[in-house]
């Protein structure tokens, strides 16, 4: 018995490719489209909103130039609200990526324990705001889990005010925040430790470096791409940040730990002033932006000289 | 760009739209006109709640369907303004703060003549003479509640009736080694409970057009009677009369701390009486926050249920439904054995709702009936006088701040800049 095998018709190459490009210019499209409509759409309405005097109540909205934008600079509680922001942003950005840089040291082993302990030390990244913000307010407050234990160990005589004292407030804020933040650092800087060459460690062994000398040769110059990242991300994170404090303390005692965000919402539905809302949050996104582009510039500088 | 990319963009243009443009308001089909009601849930106005109120309301007034609107939070107003900044105002709208819409043109009155027929203070949260909620019912914001049982150990015979027996009380019962007063003073409103009572009973209690005079610019938060009036709320803080930690409760918390035992006193909304446990019924009892001169002052804010949009599409149709819900006697009924509210129907008696209320609740529903000196609570108020833009908020944080500084003259200097920046532009 002869077996005729017949193979499908070959399509010229340049079809391949041609089909090939559409399908990704298709893809790229659709993202570009869904990049304008949710993203660069609201940006340049935010931008037109904020040179006016809308109020989420009125249909109809004036022109008022730069007004917004001036009152801004005789806003009080705004400033209170910026520098608390600018403040967060710049604890927690530091302790997140300590934290995760020396839990991604410490987990940086193959065998499965420390495959779990990896997946617990992500947790944190992956439940959402309001769920951390209400497990810390049942662990922070008056009658919560840490002042309990604390005094059936009698470490204090008194349940301390994590939530009711305006510092203390602000430094729990951080804590919190710092503690979600810090399993996003310890998975990018488990990445970045993983793509180190071992033969670098042996060689550097073999020429008498001890673990410290190792780490500061070898392991922070190759995690300086990593480093950059997190930084990056975990400035821009806290300074958006609304969910967490939201459920936390509400912005307050007394607007002690009111974000920058919350601010704009507070302005925007409960004072009305949609217009000012958004100039905050145009300034909001240019402080933000600055911030990211100065980091990076300097963080890239770094990883080059180091 | 080329015909292919453009037809992809293109498309995904009009699909994006067509998505965006699936939030639409009401209208209505197949001869039903079809109202969105924006209701809120809390531990009483269950789900279940709203679904039968509403199928009751429905049975009265045929015809009429009804797409709920659950707000997120209690916060309906905040809310509601998002609904209306993306073009859904809901065309009913439940227990919202109508001084916040009216001058927006968003809110339709009710017609007098039915609420005249209907109410015991038919004006009692009208704004500029017009009801754009049926006055339904009342609280008294805030009412003292006490533990008896506290209050007999410590060898208080009697309630307080002047700021010098509250302070007095206070003292005898920390001597008693009782904490006095419970507050949940994490949650900003609950905190400022001591403040809204002291200038109420002190300020508002002698000049009740205090408020309207605030507007006017003839008063002010800075000015001596409000900072003394303010300074008792200091006075408590530095005195410890509050838990330890106040600030640091949540309100939730303060609820059961207080039904618990842990304090003597729970300066809270009539709405408390909603959360009186069963077997402390003849444990709690109810005084008035003490006014400087022992004069008796109600702090009084009169609710109500829903709002009707200026866009609906069927107006008469949405006040059909509206009043027939807002006159059923068993939605009443929750709100009085839940949520503590008086009922402000006229010629129906408690005994008419079918209701069962504990002693506590008998004894604060005789401040409402009973001929004293009402004054709106400042703060709570939803008629004229309650206060514009965000001054609720800065108030009750200016409670909150009282636990953290002595400058009582400074922080009530401050609400009168937030007051300002609140009236600007309007």
């Amino acid at each position: 018995m002869t077996v005729t095998v017949t193979s499908p018709p070959r399509r010229a190459p340049w079809l391949r490719t041609l089909r090939y490009d559409a399908g990704l210019r298709a893809l790229a499209g659709l993202g570009l489209v869904l990049y304008a409509v949710f993203i660069v759409l609201p940006l340049f309405m935010s931008l037109h909103s904020s040179l006016t005097n809308a109020n989420p109540l009125y249909a109809s909205s004036k022109f008022v130039g730069l007004a917004n934008y001036r009152q801004m600079l005789h806003d009080d509680a705004l400033h209170s609200a910026v520098i608390y922001t600018l403040e967060l942003a710049f604890g927690v950005t530091i302790v997140a990526n300590v934290i995760g840089f020396a839990f991604a040291v410490l987990l940086n082993r193959t065998n499965l324990s420390y495959r779990v302990l990896r997946t617990l030390a992500f947790l944190p990244q992956v439940i959402s705001g309001v769920i951390t913000g209400f497990v810390w307010e049942t662990i922070l407050t008056e009658n919560g889990v840490l002042n309990t234990l604390l005094l059936h160990l009698h470490v204090i005589g008194q349940p301390i005010d994590w939530l009711g004292d305006p510092h203390l407030a602000q430094l729990s804020v951080g804590i919190v925040t710092a503690w979600v933040l810090s399993g996003f650092t310890t998975v990018v800087y488990l990445a970045a430790l993983q793509s180190i060459p071992q033969e670098l460690y042996d060689a550097a062994s073999i020429d008498g470096a001890g673990p410290s000398r190792r780490l500061r040769s070898i392991t922070v110059p190759m995690t300086a791409p990593a480093t950059t990242i997190c930084v990056t991300i975990c400035m821009i994170t806290v300074m958006k940040l609304y969910d967490i404090i939201t459920v936390l303390t509400g912005g307050g005692p007394a607007f002690a730990t009111q974000s920058a965000a919350q601010y704009i919402v507070q302005v925007a539905f409960t004072s009305d002033e949609f217009g000012y809302a958004s100039a905050i949050a145009i300034a909001l996104l240019a402080i933000s932006a600055a911030l990211a582009l100065s980091v990076t510039h300097v963080l890239r500088r770094r990883e080059v000289n180091l | 760009m080329s015909k292919r990319l453009f037809t992809v963009v293109a498309t995904a243009t009009v699909t994006a739209a067509a998505l965006l443009s699936g939030c639409s308001s009401s209208a209505s089909a197949g001869g039903k006109t079809t109202l969105t009601y924006m209701t809120f849930e809390t531990p009483d106005l269950t789900a279940a709640f709203w679904k039968s109120s509403i199928a009751a309301a429905q049975a009265t007034v045929p015809g009429i369907s009804i797409k709920q609107v659950v707000a997120p939070s209690t916060d309906r107003d905040t809310y509601a303004k998002q609904l209306e900044a993306s073009g859904q105002f809901p065309d009913l709208l439940e227990s919202i703060t109508p001084s916040l819409y009216t001058s927006a043109n968003l809110l339709t009155a009710y017609p007098q003549s039915w609420i005249n027929a209907n109410f015991l203070l038919p004006q009692g949260n009208a704004i500029k003479g017009k009801v754009y909620i049926p006055p339904t019912n009342s609280q008294i914001i805030p009412m003292v509640f006490y533990n008896k049982a506290d209050f007999a150990k410590a060898g208080i015979t009697s309630t307080p009736a002047t700021w010098a027996e509250f302070e007095a009380d206070c003292a005898q019962l920390k001597a008693a080694g009782l904490t006095p007063i419970e507050l949940g003073g994490k949650d900003s409103f609950a905190a400022a409970m001591p403040l809204t009572g002291a200038i109420s009973a002190n300020v508002l209690g002698k000049n009740p057009q205090w408020l309207q005079q605030r507007y006017a610019g003839s008063v002010h938060f800075a000015d001596s009677d409000v900072v003394s009036a303010a300074q008792e709320m200091r006075t408590l803080v530095t005195n410890n009369d509050f838990e330890q930690g106040a600030l640091n409760v949540s309100y939730a918390d303060s609820i059961t701390n207080f039904n618990d035992g842990k304090a003597a006193m729970y300066p809270m909304g009539s709405w408390y009486l909603g959360s009186v446990p069963k077997n402390e019924w003849n444990n709690i009892g109810v005084f008035l926050w003490p006014s400087d001169d022992g004069s008796q002052v109600v702090p009084f804010s009169v609710g109500g249920s829903m709002a009707v949009s200026s866009k609906a599409p069927d107006q008469s149709d949405a006040f059909k439904f509206a009043e027939a819900w807002s006159l059923n006697p068993s939605n009443l009924k929750t709100l009085i054995e839940g949520d503590g509210a008086f009922p402000m129907l006229k010629n129906k008696s408690l005994a008419d709702f079918d209701v069962t209320v504990s002693p506590v609740y008998t004894d604060s529903y005789s401040y409402v009936s009973g001929t004293n000196n009402k004054v709106s609570s400042i703060g709570w108020a939803t008629n004229d006088d309650s206060m514009p833009g965000s001054m609720n908020n800065d108030f009750y944080a200016a409670a909150q701040a009282l636990f953290n500084t002595n400058d009582v003259q400074g922080q009530m200097a401050k609400l009168d800049q937030d007051w300002t920046s609140a009236t600007q532009g309007q």
